[in-house]
């Protein structure tokens, strides 16, 4: 799931849509994402390589929207809404998550067992 | 003679070519692989090959040139003499390899910065065997170089010699291993277009192995070997005898190599701590068994008890019956053989058609003899000479033989998902529900005011209402160890409470049981790591929950810092607050946030 700079990356997706829950004044998602471009790839548990700055699921909230549409921890986002993850900061996509006028989000994301099954399919 | 030497020969050769070929595996891995890790742990390998196989070169080398001299002299070889009695061989096993490091104070605080890090291993040499440890990632974080590996060489003599060498390879976090071919075929191809790049980077290559493309990406330059990848260059060494062997920690002497103009270097305290223990065959294996009649001499009177008895270590243990062995019962008595031991053989009475052999040891002021018979004389003749042997081993392994020392080796583990970077030491903290959270809170509160004069315009105390509701982590603060990042932000509504109830981390225990307080750096860390990231987030070392996640609080910082930011917008999100945030999240450089959305 790392990426060789100037090439096309490429990765097997599923499409994941989650409504966002209104709580009072918020809505929220029930999920946590760590990584980005301005943080420390190292500390990612969840990434395969080392080196990938993405977004990662960090952790599923029990019983949230997220929880119920099928996002599963170790989950990398690749876009959102059509805006792509791969590439951004942490707070951007935070934002990106996280705008109020949206009530639903699509994401892509993508996991090692998604590849595997396809690579397994293909054999 | 000269025929079980060719099948040693043939042994080692055996030994090179399969070197050899583990050599050129290791060489196409290095020049196909792409990320650091898989290039230091290849560069590694191919290091420990090398070194192998001129160490059974130049074994070889040896015994052809004393094959030769062997057949120059014409030693006649029927009427040797009985060779030179010779000692047993042993295990010598080297564990908890640890080798402090020296870094300026200034250093190790202030930890700005990139981190200049170096990949470590050692190699360890005994005789004809050589072993490698796992490679261990140091940076300045990093009080010692600990190695975990347990490292067992099965033929040692006592004259043994263990050498043992440490290497480094500097390893920059920035740079990309690529050979620089590799480079400037994906730039190049980059920039030029798809097909004619393709043919551009395939006529780069050095005419090794075909092209393998990964579905468009750059193709895989095979180079000569030992040509790319990283260089480890050696970095200390020192060598270890019998007279260090212990059954406990001791510190022996480096002899360092390079300077700190090297790349490679590393500030070492000029010292190893090691356990080495041997286990001689003496100790551990039976020496000699058979049959004998043991007669107490002095005690109760003529009691001649026909046993069968097994030398091993320093006793000899005379069991009723030969299925006692096996069976494990325990011996019917034993008898003390070490080295105040005497023993001699005498002729039991004129009449009698065998030798026997007298025992004796002190135990305490008195002289307790024991006379050993055996059926024929040839069987006394064989055991006299066990006893000889024995008492050879023990006069040249010294130390080792006074008592049967353990070599612990630790199960397998499996290797953690996580662990790149180690802890800290001095960032650490823990979390303990023992402590009292009282004084947490007092301490907490303080902090906040102090920080709150710098930025925050609303009263920085809100927080404290969720020590209320949710169980509380409780901290021990060392001093000034609580780091100036952390960051609390005030939840505004209590429908966050509630939130945080929903978002309650599935099924692990929120906070952790009852630890001890100080913690050994990596081990804690490593372990920590190893529960499973995702899951157990109370666990992780916390000084402080974050707000909005009021029942887990994870983050994977080191301990130090608890920045969480939160994704809902605050109502009243300010903006002298969010570049606070900003601020503080981007000044701690080991910092991975996580936000909620």
């Amino acid at each position: 799931m790392s990426f060789i700079p100037g090439q096309p990356v490429t990765a097997v997706v599923q499409r994941i849509e989650i409504c966002k829950l209104r709580q009072c004044d918020n809505l929220i998602l029930g999920f946590s994402i760590g990584g980005g471009i301005d943080q420390d790839p190292g500390q990612n548990p969840f990434s395969e390589d080392k080196t990938d700055k993405g977004i990662y699921v960090t952790r599923v909230s029990k019983g949230g929207p997220a929880e119920a549409a099928g996002l599963m921890i170790g989950d990398k986002i690749m876009q959102v809404n059509g805006w792509d993850m791969t590439m951004v900061t942490h707070d951007q996509a935070r934002k990106r998550l996280t705008k109020k006028n949206e009530d639903v989000v699509r994401l892509l994301v993508t996991r090692k067992s998604l590849e595997d099954a396809v690579r397994n399919a293909m054999v | 003679m000269i025929n079980s030497k060719n099948i040693t020969d043939s042994d080692i050769q055996k030994k090179i070519d399969h070197e050899i070929r583990m050599r050129e595996g290791t060489c196409k891995l290095l020049g196909a692989c792409s990320q650091k890790d898989q290039a230091l742990e290849a560069s590694k390998s191919l290091l420990t090959c090398n070194t192998r196989i001129l160490a059974y070169m130049s074994e070889l080398q040896r015994m052809k040139e004393a094959q030769i001299l062997q057949r120059a002299t014409r030693r006649p070889s029927d009427s040797a003499p009985l060779d030179e009695r010779l000692p047993c061989k042993g295990k010598v096993a080297i564990s908890d390899l640890r080798i402090p490091l020296m870094w300026k104070d200034t250093e190790y605080f202030k930890n700005k910065g990139e981190l200049h890090r170096c990949a470590v291993f050692c190699i360890l040499q005994l005789g004809g065997e050589i072993h490698d440890t796992d490679m261990v990632m140091v940076d300045r974080t990093m009080t010692d170089i600990c190695f975990d590996s347990t490292i067992i060489f099965q033929e040692a003599c006592p004259g043994f010699e263990l050498r043992m060498e440490l290497y480094s390879c500097c390893s920059e976090d920035e740079s990309s291993t690529g050979s620089a071919s590799r480079k400037l075929a994906s730039k190049l191809g980059s920039s030029l277009s798809r097909s004619s790049g393709k043919k551009f980077r395939s006529g780069l290559e050095p005419g090794g192995g075909s092209p393998v493309s990964n579905g468009g990406g750059a193709p895989l330059l095979l180079p000569a070997p030992s040509n790319s990848g990283p260089k480890y260059h050696l970095l200390a060494h020192t060598s270890l005898v019998m007279a260090h062997v212990q059954d406990a920690f001791r510190t022996h002497d480096l002899s360092i190599t390079g300077n700190e103009e090297c790349s490679y270097w590393l500030p070492l305290y000029g010292s190893a701590c090691c356990r080495l223990v041997a286990q001689p065959r003496c100790m551990t294996e039976q020496m000699m068994s058979g049959r004998l009649k043991v007669k107490h001499l002095g005690g109760d009177s003529q009691s001649c008890k026909t046993t069968y008895s097994v030398l091993r270590g320093t006793k000899l243990f005379c069991y009723l019956q030969e299925d006692n062995v096996e069976a494990e019962v325990e011996p019917a008595f034993t008898i003390a053989i070490n080295k105040e031991t005497r023993i001699r053989a005498t002729d039991k009475d004129p009449h009698g058609k065998a030798q026997s052999i007298c025992i004796s040891n002190r135990y305490g002021g008195e002289e307790v003899t024991h006379v050993l018979s055996a059926e024929r004389r040839e069987d006394t003749q064989r055991w006299m000479e066990a006893f000889w042997q024995h008492f050879y081993d023990m006069s040249q392994w010294k130390q080792c033989c006074d008592d049967l020392m353990k070599i612990n080796v630790p199960l397998p583990r499996k290797p953690t998902a996580v662990m790149t970077k180690q802890g800290s030491l001095y960032h650490e903290m823990i979390i303990d529900t023992s402590d009292d959270i009282g004084t947490v809170t007092d301490i907490l509160a303080r902090r906040v005011k102090e920080e709150s004069f710098l930025s925050h315009p609303e009263g920085p105390l809100h927080w404290m209402s969720l020590f209320g509701e949710s169980p509380p982590p409780s901290h021990s603060l060392q001093g000034a160890g609580l780091s100036p990042h952390l960051y609390c932000r005030s939840p505004r509504d209590p429908g966050r409470h509630q939130r945080g109830q929903l978002s309650d981390s599935p099924g692990s225990p929120l906070f952790p049981r009852s630890r001890p307080r100080t913690l050994s750096l990596d081990a804690k860390l490593s372990s920590l790591r190893g529960r499973g990231y995702g899951s157990s987030p109370a666990q992780a070392p916390q000084p402080i929950p974050s707000c909005s996640s009021s029942t887990s609080s994870h983050s994977s910082s080191e301990g130090s810092t608890a920045s969480e930011t939160d994704s809902v917008p605050f109502p009243r999100s300010t903006t002298a607050r969010s570049s606070l945030r900003n601020l503080r999240a981007k000044l701690d450089p080991r910092n991975w946030l996580q936000s909620q959305v």
